[in-house]
This record gives C-alpha cells, sequence and structure tokens, in this order.
C-alpha cells in the first residue's frame, strides 16, 4: 500500500512540474492528504513515521478482552454455517474521493480481502453479492462458497451512479435469505457510503420483515453516522460502525468475519445432514452440475447422488445435500473454542528478575524480550502455562494461530482436559 | 445517591452526577443561605432542572423549622409536565430513602383550558372561550339563580368541589396536568378550582411566568404566596421581553370599535338593571366610597382581579367621584374612546410620554390621570355587578381600560407611539396606537420585592452581567457553568468566506448581494451532501428568508439540496409550521434526510429542539439583529440609555447574539448527543459579537475555526462527523471526569470545591 501511495505521489509530481498553474490543485491533493500527520519529529529533530504499533497494539487488546468478556458468563454458541450477504452502495456519494483513490475503490478492494478471509474463517459459510445503483439494488452473485466467483463478480464494473435506497437492497437480501435452510445464519453487510436512502416506501416496515426472518443486519459507513441505520442494527442486532480511514475501515470490515453469537432463538441443537464427497479421480472427464461445463480432473463427487461439483463448500444442485469436507469443519472449531486472552506483563523492574527466570525470549518466536538499552518490551503471558510471548505472537497466536504453542507444549492431556472445561 | 453539601444533605435521584451539577447546587444553596436572589446560567442538557429541584426540596428538608415554598415558572405547559416529571422521580427517590415525611405537594397549574375536565366547556375552541364557558357556570350569580331555576346549566364538578368545601384536599404527591385530570374526574370535583386552592398549601407549584409576572392574573392566583418562597424562572433568556410585553398594550381601530360595541352592551345592561333592580347599582356605588382595598368580600368567592403593578396606597383610596356611578363610568369611556379614535386618524408616526398624554387628553376629552388609573379596576367591577359572564366578548373594552390604567399609573418607563401604517408596508392604512413598556423592571419589581429569592436560569444568560442591569436587581450570586463533556461534542464554526473567498454577511448593504446568496446557497449545497439527517437554517427574519429562497429557487441551488435533502420551510401559520415539523421529522427518522429552513426568533427557534438526528448542523445566516427602524425599539434602546447607561449597540448585539445562541443551542439537548454550529457571516468573528456568545459554545469555539472559507468548513464537518460516529465511553477517562460518583464526591467534599476541575 505504502508503495502504491509513494509512486502516485511520485506521479504527481511529475504532473506538477509540467504545468505550473494547478497550484490550487495540488495544494488540495495535499491538503486532503494530511500526510505530515503522519510524522513525527524525534529527540534528535528528524522526521519519522508515528510508531502506531502500540497503539494498534492497545487497541488489539481492548477488542479481545471485549470478545472473550462477552464469552466469559455463559458458554456461547456461535453459529458457525453463515449465509451472508454483503450489499456494496454504488450509488453517486461512493464516487467521492476523499478515500483514495475513491471510496468505490477502496470498498471493493477491502470486500475482496474480507471474502478471502471470511472464508478462511468461515470454510462452511456461504456469500453473496449485491450492489446498489441508481436507487435499484442489483444481485451480483448468488450464494455460492467460492471466494473467486465473487471476487470476479465485484472486480467486474465499477461505477458510482444515482441514489441510493436502503429499503430496496434490504427487500432483495430478505428474498433471497429467507429462502436459505433454517440451521444457517442469516446476515447481511452493509458497506454504506451515501447520507440518505430514497425509498419506494415505509423502511420501518421493511426492518420489522427483516428483524422478524432473523436477518442480522450491520452496516459500516463511510462518512457519517445516520439514523436510519443505527435503528437497523438495532432492531436486527447488527453492528453499527462508521470508518475514519482507510485503515480503520479495513479493521472494520474484519470484525465481521469471525462467526458472530448465535441469536437466541437459534440456540437450539440441531443436527445436520452433510456429505464428504471425495475427490475425483486426476485426468476423469465429467460435466459439472454447477456450470454445465465439461471439466477434465479437479472436482468433487457428491456421495448421495454421484453429481460432480466444482467447489467445497457448496450445496449439491442435484440432491440438495450440504457438501463439505473435514478441515473446512476442522477450520470452523476454533471459534467454539478460543484460547482466553493472554495477561499484560507489567514492566516494572521488579519483575525482571521473575522474567529472567524463565527465560528471556518470547516462547513463541524466541526473539529476545529485552530490548535495546535492556529496556524490556512489553510482553504478555498466558495464564495456563505461563509462558511468556512477544506481542507479534500474541496477535498470531490468537488471530491465526487459534493455539498456544506453550500449552500444547506441555503434557498433552492435560491440555485436552483444560479445553473441554 | 445521597451526599452532603455543607449542612445541607441533599436526595439525588442518579446514582452519578455530572460536576456541573454539583456546583450548580453549592452555589444555588448559597444563595438560599443568603437569601437572596441569583441568577445562574448552564448549558440545556447538563440537567439543571433535577439539580435545581432535589437541592430545594434537600434544602426544605434540612430546615424543618422554616419550610419554603418552590414556584417553579416555565414558558411552556410541556415543560412544565417535564418538569414535574421530573420532581415524581426525584419525590419517589427521597420518600424511599426518608420515609413518609418526605412527602410533599407538588403540582402544576395552568388555564382551564388545560385542566377543564367538563366535556361541554372544553368543546370552546381558544383559551378566553374555554374561561367564558366556564364562568357561565360557576359565578356566584348563576348558581344563584338555578335554585329557582333549574333550567340552568351549572358545572357538576364545580358543584361537588363547592360541596366538600374545606375537605375538598388533595393527598400529599406530586401532580402533572394529567394527574390532577384524573384526580378530579375521579373525585368529580373540578381540577380548576382545587388546583387554584391548594397553592396555598402545596410545597411545590409549578406554573407559567404569566401568573407571577402579569399584573392581571398575578393578583389573584400568587397574593397567597408567603415571603419564605423560593421563585425559580426557568429558560429565562428572555425574561424582559415577557416583563415588558405583559406591561405593554395597543389597541387598533378594530380593538375601538368593538369597545364601542361593548360599552352599548353594559348601557343596555345598566338600563335594564336599573329598572329591575336598582338597589344592586347603589350598594355597588357605595362600596366604591369605601375604596377599593374593601372589595375582597364583594359577592364572595369570584375573583376580583387585583392589580399588584398599582402602588399599594392606591387600592385603600376611594374610586373618584365622577366614575363610581355606573353610567358616569360609561360616560368617561366613551369619550376616552372618542380621543382614541381621534388620534388613530393621524397621518405622521407621533411618538409622546404618558404625562403628555395624559394632560392632553385631559384638555381635549376632560379625564383626568387619577381617573384613568381606576379604569380597569372599575371596569371588573362593573362587570360583576351587571352579572356579565360572557368575558370573552368584553375583551375589547378590558383592553383599552388596561391601556387607560397603565397610562394613568407610570410617567416613566412608558412611550405612546402611534403609526398610521405598518413601515414594511407604506400603502396599506392600519393605524395602531402602542403603549409600549421599556423597563422589564417593573413589571418583575413586585416579585423581587416579595419573595425572598428569586433564581434566574438558562442555557443562555450571556453577558451574564447585563442581565441584573436590565431587571434592577443585585443578585447575590451570579455564575455561569460550563458544560463537561467526554468528548468534543459541540463543534462551532464562525464562516466568514465563501467558496470564492469573498465576504459574507446579512449586513444591510450586502444582504441583496447576488454573491453573498450564491455563497451562502453553495454553503447549504456541499453541507447538506456531507451531513447525514436533518439540518436546520435559521434566516434573520421572514422577509431575508423568503428573498433568498426565491433566489436560490431561480439559479438552482434549491434543486441541488433537494437531491440530497428534502426541504421544509417555516411560514407564520402555526398549523402549517406545525405540519412540516412533522413531515421533517419523519424525513430524518425514514433516513431520506431533510432540511428546515426557520427564522430566528420565531416559534421553532424558541421552543422546537433539534436533538439527536433532527440535527446534527445548525446554520445560522446572518446576526438576528431586530428591526432597528421600529420605532417601539428605538424608543426603548433611549430609554435604556438614558436610565441604565446600557449603550444601543451593546444591548443590540447582546439582544442578537443571545438569538443566535438559542437557534444553535437547539441541537444539542444532552451530552450523548453531537452537532455541528455555523455561523454564517463575518460579523461573528469580530471580538465584540463573538464574546457575547455563551461560555459553553465560546469554550469549543477553536481559533482556527473562526475565520473559515466553505471548503475549509465542509473539511472539519467531515472530520467532526466521522469523529463522532465511532463509539465512546460514557463515563469519561481517567483525564477528564464528567460523571461524579458518590466517592468522587465525598473525596471532593474533604479537599475543598475549589480544586475542582475548572
Amino acid at each position: 500500500m505504502s508503495n502504491q501511495r509513494k509512486r502516485s505521489n511520485d506521479e504527481r509530481e511529475e504532473e506538477d512540474d509540467e504545468d505550473a498553474e494547478g497550484i490550487g490543485e495540488w495544494e488540495r491533493a495535499y491538503v486532503d492528504d494530511r500526510s505530515w500527520e503522519e510524522l513525527q519529529e524525534d529527540e534528535s529533530g528528524l522526521l519519522r513515521p508515528i510508531d502506531n504499533s502500540a497503539i494498534y497494539h492497545a487497541q488489539y487488546r481492548r477488542r479481545l478482552r471485549m470478545l472473550s468478556a462477552a464469552a466469559a458468563g455463559t458458554r456461547i454458541q456461535k453459529g458457525l454455517i453463515r449465509y451472508l450477504y454483503i450489499v456494496i452502495d454504488f450509488s453517486r456519494a461512493a464516487a467521492e474521493m476523499d478515500f483514495r483513490p475513491s471510496r468505490m475503490a477502496i470498498m471493493a478492494k477491502h470486500v475482496e480481502a474480507f471474502i478471502r478471509e471470511f472464508f478462511d474463517q468461515n470454510p462452511l459459510s456461504q456469500i453473496g453479492l449485491v450492489s446498489i445503483k441508481n436507487g435499484v439494488a442489483h444481485t451480483l452473485t448468488d450464494l455460492g462458497g467460492s471466494p473467486e466467483t465473487h471476487i470476479k463478480a465485484l472486480m467486474g464494473k465499477l461505477e458510482a451512479l444515482g441514489d441510493s435506497s436502503l429499503q430496496n437492497a434490504l427487500e432483495l437480501v430478505h428474498e433471497h435469505l429467507n429462502q436459505v435452510p433454517s440451521y444457517g445464519h442469516r446476515e447481511v453487510l452493509i458497506l454504506y457510503s451515501a447520507l440518505c436512502t430514497c425509498d419506494p416506501g415505509d423502511i420501518m416496515e421493511t426492518i420489522q420483515k427483516c428483524k422478524k426472518s432473523k436477518l442480522r443486519c450491520s452496516v459500516i459507513g463511510l462518512s457519517a453516522e445516520m439514523f436510519i441505520c443505527k435503528h437497523l442494527c438495532q432492531e436486527t442486532g447488527g453492528l453499527y460502525s462508521v470508518a475514519v480511514d482507510e485503515v480503520h475501515l479495513k479493521d472494520l470490515l474484519l470484525e465481521h468475519a469471525p462467526p458472530p453469537p448465535a441469536i437466541a432463538e437459534f440456540a437450539i441443537a440441531n443436527l445436520i445432514k452433510m456429505g464428504f464427497p471425495q475427490r475425483a479421480a486426476e485426468g476423469s472427464m465429467a460435466i459439472c452440475s454447477c456450470h454445465k461445463e465439461v471439466k477434465i480432473g479437479a472436482g468433487y463427487m457428491c456421495p448421495r447422488c454421484k453429481a460432480r461439483v466444482c467447489d467445497l463448500p457448496t450445496e449439491c444442485t442435484i440432491c440438495g445435500l450440504t457438501l463439505v469436507s473435514s478441515p473446512h469443519l476442522a477450520r470452523s472449531y476454533h471459534h467454539l473454542f478460543p484460547i482466553a486472552p493472554f495477561d499484560e506483563v507489567p514492566a516494572l523492574s521488579s519483575l525482571n528478575d521473575n522474567r529472567r527466570k524463565l527465560g528471556k525470549s518470547c516462547f513463541g518466536c524466541q526473539q529476545s524480550l529485552i530490548g535495546a538499552g535492556n529496556k524490556p518490551v512489553p510482553c504478555v503471558t498466558c495464564r495456563k502455562c505461563k509462558h511468556y510471548f512477544c506481542l507479534d505472537c500474541d496477535i498470531y497466536i490468537h488471530e491465526s494461530l487459534h493455539n498456544c504453542p506453550g500449552c500444547e507444549s506441555i503434557h498433552r492431556p492435560k491440555s485436552v482436559s483444560l479445553m473441554e472445561e | 445517591m445521597i451526599f452532603k453539601i455543607e449542612d445541607v444533605t441533599v436526595y439525588f435521584p442518579y446514582d452519578n452526577i455530572y460536576p456541573e451539577q454539583y456546583e450548580y447546587m453549592v452555589e444555588l444553596k448559597r444563595a438560599l443561605d443568603a437569601k437572596g436572589h441569583c441568577l445562574l446560567e448552564m448549558p440545556t442538557g447538563t440537567g439543571k432542572t433535577i439539580a435545581l429541584l432535589s437541592l430545594i426540596t434537600s434544602y426544605r428538608l434540612s430546615r424543618p423549622d422554616s419550610p419554603i415554598k418552590l414556584v417553579y415558572c416555565t414558558r411552556t405547559v410541556h415543560e412544565m409536565e417535564k418538569t414535574l416529571g421530573e420532581l415524581k422521580l426525584l419525590h419517589d427517590y427521597q420518600v424511599r430513602h426518608l420515609g413518609t415525611q418526605a412527602k410533599i405537594l407538588a403540582l402544576g397549574l395552568s388555564s382551564r383550558k388545560n385542566l377543564c375536565v367538563n366535556t361541554k366547556v372544553l368543546a370552546a375552541e381558544n383559551r378566553d372561550s374555554v374561561d367564558a364557558a366556564c364562568r357561565k357556570r360557576t359565578a356566584s350569580w348563576v348558581r344563584a339563580l338555578s335554585t329557582e331555576n333549574p333550567n340552568v346549566e351549572l358545572c357538576d364538578f364545580f358543584e361537588n368541589y363547592e360541596k366538600a368545601a374545606e375537605n375538598a384536599l388533595l393527598p400529599p404527591g406530586v401532580y402533572t396536568l394529567e394527574d390532577l385530570r384524573a384526580f378530579g374526574k375521579n373525585r368529580g370535583w373540578c381540577p380548576y378550582f382545587l388546583a387554584r386552592h391548594m397553592i396555598q398549601f402545596a410545597n411545590v407549584i409549578v406554573y407559567s411566568y404569566q401568573y407571577l409576572l402579569d399584573p392581571k392574573v398575578a393578583g389573584f392566583i400568587s397574593k397567597e404566596l408567603q415571603k419564605e418562597s423560593v421563585v425559580v424562572f426557568d429558560e429565562a433568556h428572555n425574561i424582559d421581553n415577557v416583563c415588558i410585553e405583559a406591561l405593554s398594550v395597543s389597541v387598533r381601530r378594530v380593538t375601538l370599535e368593538g369597545a364601542n360595541r361593548n360599552l352599548n352592551k353594559i348601557r343596555q345592561e345598566i338600563d335594564r338593571f336599573k329598572a329591575t333592580d336598582a338597589g344592586r347599582l347603589r350598594a355597588e356605588y357605595n362600596r366604591l366610597v369605601e375604596g377599593l382595598a374593601l372589595r375582597g368580600d364583594l359577592s364572595g368567592g369570584d375573583q376580583w382581579l387585583a392589580n399588584p403593578a398599582l402602588p399599594h396606597d392606591i387600592l385603600k383610596e376611594a374610586v373618584p367621584g365622577n366614575i363610581r356611578r355606573a353610567e358616569h363610568f360609561v360616560h368617561v369611556l366613551r369619550r376616552l374612546l372618542q380621543y382614541l379614535g381621534v388620534r388613530l386618524d393621524t397621518e405622521n408616526v407621533e411618538k409622546e410620554s404618558p404625562v403628555s398624554f395624559v394632560s392632553s387628553l385631559n384638555s381635549q376629552a376632560g379625564i383626568e390621570q387619577k381617573t384613568l388609573k381606576f379604569c380597569y379596576d372599575r371596569l371588573q367591577s362593573l362587570m360583576l355587578t351587571l352579572e356579565i359572564t360572557d368575558t370573552d366578548e368584553f375583551l375589547p373594552i378590558q383592553t383599552v381600560c388596561d391601556f387607560a390604567t397603565l397610562v394613568g399609573t407610570y410617567a416613566r418607563g412608558f412611550s405612546i407611539i402611534i403609526e398610521p401604517y405598518d413601515e414594511r408596508m407604506p400603502h396599506i392604512p392600519d393605524p395602531i396606537l402602542q403603549l409600549s413598556c421599556h423597563d422589564a423592571s417593573l413589571a418583575i419589581k413586585p416579585v423581587f420585592d416579595r419573595f425572598q429569592s428569586v433564581v434566574i436560569t438558562s442555557g443562555t444568560l450571556s453577558p451574564i452581567d447585563l442581565y441584573p442591569r436590565l431587571l434592577n436587581f443585585t443578585p447575590v450570586v451570579s455564575r455561569s457553568f460550563k458544560m463537561s463533556m467526554t468528548r468534543d461534542c459541540i463543534c462551532p464554526m464562525v464562516l466568514t468566506r465563501g467558496s470564492d473567498q469573498l465576504p459574507v454577511s446579512t449586513k444591510f448593504d450586502m444582504r441583496s448581494d447576488p454573491g453573498v446568496v450564491r455563497n451562502y446557497g453553495k454553503l447549504l449545497v456541499e453541507m447538506v451532501s456531507i451531513v447525514p439527517d436533518g439540518v436546520v437554517c435559521f434566516f434573520v427574519s421572514y422577509s431575508y428568508m423568503d428573498g433568498i429562497i426565491a433566489t436560490w429557487n431561480e439559479t438552482g441551488i434549491l434543486k441541488e439540496i433537494m437531491q440530497q435533502k428534502l426541504v421544509f420551510i417555516e411560514t407564520q401559520d402555526v398549523v402549517e409550521t406545525t405540519l412540516a415539523l412533522d413531515n421533517y421529522r419523519r424525513a430524518c427518522d425514514c433516513g431520506r434526510g431533510a432540511v428546515f429552513f426557520s427564522v430566528a426568533r420565531g416559534k421553532v427557534a424558541e421552543g422546537i429542539d433539534f436533538d439527536r438526528h433532527y440535527g446534527r448542523l445548525v446554520v445560522m445566516y446572518g446576526v438576528p439583529f431586530q428591526y432597528t427602524l421600529s420605532k417601539i425599539l428605538r424608543a426603548r434602546l433611549e430609554y435604556l440609555h438614558d436610565t441604565f447607561q446600557i449603550k444601543e449597540g451593546d444591548f443590540l448585539t447582546f439582544d442578537a447574539l443571545r438569538q443566535a445562541a438559542q437557534c444553535v443551542g437547539r441541537v444539542i439537548r444532552s451530552k450523548a448527543d453531537y452537532g455541528m454550529m455555523i455561523f454564517a457571516d463575518k460579523r461573528y468573528s469580530r471580538h465584540d459579537k463573538r464574546s457575547k456568545l455563551p461560555g459553553w459554545i465560546l469554550s469549543h469555539l477553536r481559533d482556527a475555526h473562526l475565520n473559515l472559507s466553505t471548503d475549509m468548513a465542509i473539511h472539519i464537518a467531515r472530520e467532526f462527523l466521522r469523529k463522532m460516529a465511532q463509539p465512546y465511553d460514557k463515563a469519561g477517562t481517567m483525564g477528564r471526569k464528567t460523571l461524579l460518583t458518590q466517592e468522587d464526591l465525598e473525596k471532593m467534599a474533604e479537599t475543598g470545591v475549589q480544586d475542582m476541575a475548572y
């Protein structure tokens, strides 16, 4: 990203050299950019970028604590099978340039990243895409489990036109999601860049309809807080947030990747019939049931009706069986048993002795926890195995690994019993 | 929470308290201790009312030997209900903690229209006809008549109330108007008369300003309040205008015509009485000889409109001989009407002092000052004697008598202005004779003199040193409190230049400049595209608003605005405006977004809140100066300059800025709310104007926001709205504590209040 920005800056400078009259224009570009705010002066008077890592880590800790606090009281059920519609507002307001190069491009870029992250975390779930343009909602893709098709459809044609209509989008999504099986969690994530909605009817009724069908609607605004969005989220139990800048937008989007706690009415246990298809033999030829094309190799066979499908997870188009692979199930599993957040180690010198005994390095990456000038680097400790970890490893363990290396490396049976507590 | 302020234990119904509420209570308590008057400014949305109520009721509890009474004056019925609602909450809390000894009687009092439960009376459309309909059923002679003639209609509720006599009492508790009506319906007692009767026993009374300030009603409603009362005027930033209006009268041609008709009717009645019941008129004559002070025992029970604006010795005087007889009085009034009619015929604008008016009246119509003074009371007496119940029909003659009494009583602080036509429409003859009061202290003086403590409080009382001068009193405490905020939830900006960098202003020589109009329009177009939900714009006057909207319509700016948001406009018609407001709110609710165009000093600017998403941005176009060519304003300015040494410019700016502050203050009604305020006029950047804004706005007005152009304002607005949309921590972070718990307060009491955050 920083590379990109640098390049665009270079380009701009070249342009400026060419025509000296456009001073107002280039000035405005820098005023909007406010790049100087990302710099600070160090002790020797040199300019260097602000070190945000400490702040980011604090933010991350807060988020983690919030999540675990919610989970602490009762064991929370999570909806692992999610049917998520992403609604992207491509109305006139999406062409605004306050996000560079434009809101539209930024939205598309981060939605792409989100889709990949989403399928990584929720392999059993499906996504569909809807766009709003000219006051009308269009289905870009139907519910499906393949990230590539969604991304391709999304990037297809980016243009921003006309008004925005929240009601039309909700109606369309409601229609689609009403058909999904009841064990799945129906969610809508709306990226809304406009500040008003031109609706054909009473939106309040539509909101009530969504509430009745248990659609969880979340909205990410791109410019300011809107009452109707807030109301929608409050009514349907979703999250409402407004992005301050591009980085924030990315964070807000990714917050929606892990599965949300199940709505109370859904919290009854449910048995779902699933098929675990076998991968077709290399070189075998068949017509796949999803694209109606002849494919050689690469594909899976439904165990019930023997139809061929291209991607997993999906629903067999012939017999309607949910098709998954076992790694998908395993990957979803960690949401149910998150590792407890690590405790922060206070940076007091008295604790230094204690730390020295245990070793001066992070248990995860083996880097020294004593930084330059013998100053201790801030670090965290696992409650169970009492090993120390550096901040990077902390984030890695909680967000990607979902296993504590310390706990895993001691007694195998004990850690299992701990997990089942 | 329960805590101590010096020797008073305060019962506060919430678990947390804002620091400024605590400060407010401390100052208020000092004023009560000193038995003096005070002036307190605290921004709206900081819980002023509950702080005030809980301190005063707690103060009462801590001094059981000298119980004080709280008289709480509000501007509107809506505010009255809100205050009583909070009091109810507080009362429940106190009773829970203290038991029955904390029980108080608190009630709201309003006009018959709001309190009556008789469906037939309520069918009348306005306040005056409801009053008249009530009198028709409850006047003593009507009731006397009904014993002989069963066909005369009476009010059952009033009869039941009369029957219960001394036993008609309200049990302790807090009664809103709704509660009173329910209680009355339940028992079959008239809530209005019950409430009026209970005033003398109540610990807390909530009613409108008029009941204390308007001499015509203050006498019979508020005469029984004891000296040990605390009088609170809430939202009192316009109190001087209320005072002045209470003592100003205007007479038009229609008034005179109506008064003539009234006199004819009175004449007929007198003749009828002479023929049937001459003794009555004679009895009245005798009473009048004895003097007005004795009138208390006149035809028992019927109210007699007293006039506290009259000096006391007058009340003891006998009514002058030439108006004691009814027909003579009618003659005097006829001459007065004739004289006024002649004066209204003038071609030129005339301005006179009451003294010269009275002397010319004396020489031309032969009515002397002393006679004039008694007109109002004499008329009331006559109407009672003649058993007239349709008081609403007799309003014109009452107005004329009111005028006569005021002219006769005051030699200073008034002037009489006769205008043959309205300045703004010189071709339409509409003569008007105005007796305008210039001295706000005249109406409020009896209140200051009579009661131990008078508290004047509002969200905008800046500059706070001007009010004591205008109202002519010495406060023991006058303070302005700031708002402690968890985040900077208001963002005031002064916009001096448009997008083309040319200055913008509504100054007279600039207001019609197409460049200024275009710049104002462009500002709004840009703003509606980045501000969500509701936007409110205030203009300096109706005519200016009409003009600018017409131009915007021609140049297509209005169309551009409509693409983003719907446009609603305030008109002088109340019904239309209410409808527009209603639809405006709906447009904000459903996410369409809306702009409301309104006028400073209008109804909307004074009484309607645009809180939360109903007002995310308010744009004040121009400085809302009064119409400075108005004769009345000129006369008042002159008087202020001569009597109180207040400079014309100072007063005008003060008045304009308090209106502006009032307008922009509409958007923020609580701490959780947020909103932007744009002062779009280059004159706001000058120090003499800006410094008159209330402290809570000034403290958020950064130097960098003092001289903005449209594009800079847009940038700031964008950032601000994004920042405010983020979730925040209500209790405040460590550095800025904005919610105090019991422990915090105890800690503070130890270290002393002085070390507080300020």
